[in-house]
Parts: C-alpha cells; structure tokens; sequence
C-alpha cells in the first residue's frame, strides 16, 4: 500500500467513524471520481490521483494541501511558477535552507504582528 | 511565533520543541435555525482567508492598527467554526484561548492573560477537534455569527453593555516539555467594488442557533501548560462593504447561498442576506440571547415606542 492511499484512508475512515459523510462513496462523489478509483488509490493499486483531486481531497479531508500533495510525489503548480518567475533567487534560496533546522527557517518567514489589546 | 500559512494561523514554540506547534483554521459554514430546538453539526464550506492585517494598515482605524494581528473578511450573518487543526500526525498538545469581543467563549469570563482551571478558559488539543460557538450548557453551544458591532447582538455587547473590541482573540500554550517527554506521548511524526463604503461598524460574533458540541475538560491539569511561552492573536473580522474598502476587491468568498441552506436542510431567513445587500457552559453565556432574539426584542421594542409615538396627542 502506498504512503498516499494509507494515509488518505487512515484519516478518512476517522472521520467517517463520527460522519457518515465520509464513506468511500460519498467522499469519492464529493471530490469527482470513480468510488472503485478512490478504493484503487486507497490500496494503493493506483497511483496518487491528478494535482486538482488531490486537491479536492486534501480540502475534503481537512488536510493540508502541501503535505497532502507531497505524499503524492508532486509540487503544487502555485509553488513551480513561483519558482519559474525567480528560478536563481528560490533555487539558491531552498538549496541553502535545505540542512537548516526549522528555527533557522522560520526565521526568514513572515510573523503575525502582536499588538496592543 | 504565529504565522499564516494557507489560510491557517500556525503558532510555533521552537524554543520548547520541534514539534511544539498547533494550527488553528477559520471555517465557513451554515447557520443553523435560532429557534428553541438543538441542531447536529452543519456543513464545513471551507476556510476563511486570512491576511496580515498590517499590509492594510494606511486604510484601517489607527485602533484595529495598534492591535496588530490579521483580518480576515466574513459576511455579515455568516456562521463560523473553529478547527484546531494538526498539520502532523500526532499533534504536540497545547492549551487554547478563544475568545470574542474579549469574552472567552468557553467560561464567558471577561479575557485575561493566563489559563485558569476553576472555571476553565481554555480548550485542550489533541482531543477538542473543533469548537462552533460558545459554551452555553454542558454539552450544548450557540453558534459564533458575525454581526456589526452597535446593534447589540454581540456576546461582548450582551455582557459588558459595551462594544468596543469586537473581533476574535486566540492565544496559545504548548505542553511543558518536560510533561510531554515525562507521558511519553507519541512522537510527532512529520508527513511530510462599486463606490466604496466608508468604514464605520467594526464585526463582532454573536451567538446563534444551538447545536450539540462537548467541550472538553482538561485531562492533563493546569501545571502540564507552559505559561511561560505562549502567542496570541487578535483577529479582526470584515464584513464585504469593509473588506471592499480596505482591500480594494471583493471578499474572495460568497456567502452560502439559498440552495446550500436547501441542500443542508436547514432553513433560510431573509435576513441571512443583509451583507449581500448592503464544559458545564459559562453562566454568563447561558443566558445570552440568540440574534433572532435579540431582533425580537428589537422589533418589540420599536413596535412599544412607534405605539407610544401615536398615543401622544
């Protein structure tokens, strides 16, 4: 079974335990696909499904569309242009915060601001 | 530190352990019916968007400005629920604040710095999943619903006769790390316009319909949190008119429609539309009254003084 498919039925099946609305069927509805496809990839008898149903199925999963893309073997197409309009910039950049501890990385991100209240 | 990432508010304590971090998402959702009956769980639309509120800082009120924080655009009347989410598999766990118009909607205590158990404050994740409005009764809430600030709706405005903070407030302690090495929890494992309207009412949430939600009891006690680290967040809410005049478009979502409420099987009011046009609860929030309530009263209220207009001489 592939990494993507358990995964994806592990949280499915959670939350199918409280909502009924998470059944292979209706899920697989939900997203746009096939149930036997859905059940394929489950299993991992097929491979992870297109960037937009994977998508669809983090965002009806409640998962994080990244990570959930990621276990799919594939980079959001929003993150690859970004990268395409500044090749040598987030080349250079993502190589040299390859090794860097996550401290180290959260550091060039944006923080929210606290304030006064 | 807090940050936004896709729409979620992520707050991180690095400095008390790698994976010391929780996620904490803004959905969209229905209204459920303001009347005396309890409703299940509605339907999730998916997520507020969020945005730094510091990038609109020249067309904001010095006040939202001087709090800091994001914004977030929501439709007037439109439903909120909050998803504690974990982006690892087995989520660090944290205490969490969250409160309204600074009234906490777990206790309806006025907001302060701090946990406190006795009454609790706070929610416990891993174990509260979500949280759809305030804690009224054990086992029972009232639905957050967005609502200008000055008509009274408001829980703020209900309990300190005042609406002056509006908005949401978040804040977030992880476990001490001493306590979480010490219960051997599991290790997180990581998987991987028109013209424009002129700025006036800031929103606050009012509660809404009831609906059946635990809220949980905190299993670890109030020693297993760190006070001593902990972020905070103030998150100031926009209605469309608002959101058009300080971000220059529209709010980039719609608010349910008629046929979502059909499909739900819940009932539509009309007045789900204005913006289109134009623990054991808390025993202050247990007697809050629902927004169709307090339009009741209203509507009663005018009716009372147009009578006495016509019985002058």
């Amino acid at each position: 079974m592939s990494r993507f498919g358990t995964r994806t039925r592990q949280i499915r099946e959670r939350l199918r335990a409280s909502d009924r609305r998470y059944s292979l069927r209706q899920v697989a509805r939900r997203i746009g696909v096939e149930p036997a496809y859905l059940s394929k990839i489950e299993r991992g008898a097929a491979a992870p499904p297109s960037e937009a149903t994977t998508l669809r199925l983090a965002a009806e999963l409640g998962e994080d569309p990244d990570v959930f893309l990621a276990m799919a073997g594939k980079v959001s197409s929003d993150l690859q242009e970004i990268i395409r309009k500044r090749p040598k910039l987030f080349a250079d950049l993502i190589r040299q915060l390859r090794d860097a501890p996550d401290e180290a990385i959260f550091t060039v991100v944006r923080v929210v601001r606290d304030g006064d209240w | 530190m807090i940050t936004i990432v896709g729409d979620r508010l992520t707050f991180r304590f690095p400095e008390v352990h790698r994976f010391a971090e929780s996620g904490i998402e803004f959905h969209r959702t229905l209204r459920i019916p303001d009347d005396k009956r309890t409703y299940p769980l509605p339907p999730r639309l998916g997520r507020f968007p969020l945005r730094h509120l510091d990038d609109f800082a020249d067309r904001l009120p010095r006040e939202s400005v001087r709090r800091g924080g994001v914004v977030m655009p929501i439709h007037q009347a439109e439903a909120l629920w909050i998803k504690f989410s974990d982006r690892f598999g087995s989520p660090y766990p944290c205490a969490i604040k969250v409160a309204t118009g600074k009234v906490c909607a777990i206790s309806g205590e006025p907001w302060q710095e701090g946990l406190t158990q006795d009454p609790q404050n706070y929610v416990v994740v891993p174990g509260q999943p979500w949280l759809d409005g305030y804690c009224v009764a054990k086992g029972t809430i009232r639905q957050f619903v967005a609502m200008p600030l000055g008509d009274g709706h408001t829980v703020e405005e209900q309990l300190t006769g005042q609406g002056v903070h509006g908005g949401l407030q978040i804040a977030v302690h992880p476990m001490k790390r001493d306590v979480h090495e010490s219960l051997r929890l599991p290790e997180p494992c990581l998987v991987l316009r028109e013209e424009l309207a002129p700025y006036h009412h800031e929103m606050g949430l009012a509660p809404g319909g009831r609906m059946s939600q635990e809220i949980y009891e905190d299993a670890f006690g109030l020693d297993a949190w760190d006070q001593d680290h902990g972020g905070r967040c103030f998150v100031t809410m926009a209605n469309s008119q608002q959101w058009m005049a300080i971000a220059g478009e529209r709010p980039p979502t719609q608010p349910p429609t008629v046929r979502e409420y059909a499909k739900a099987g819940l009932p539509w009011f009309l007045h789900y539309d204005r913006d289109r046009k134009a623990l054991a609860g808390g025993e202050r929030l247990a007697g809050l009254r629902s927004v169709a309530e307090t339009v009741r009263r209203g509507e009663a209220m005018a009716a009372r003084e147009e009578g006495t207009e016509r019985g002058k001489p």
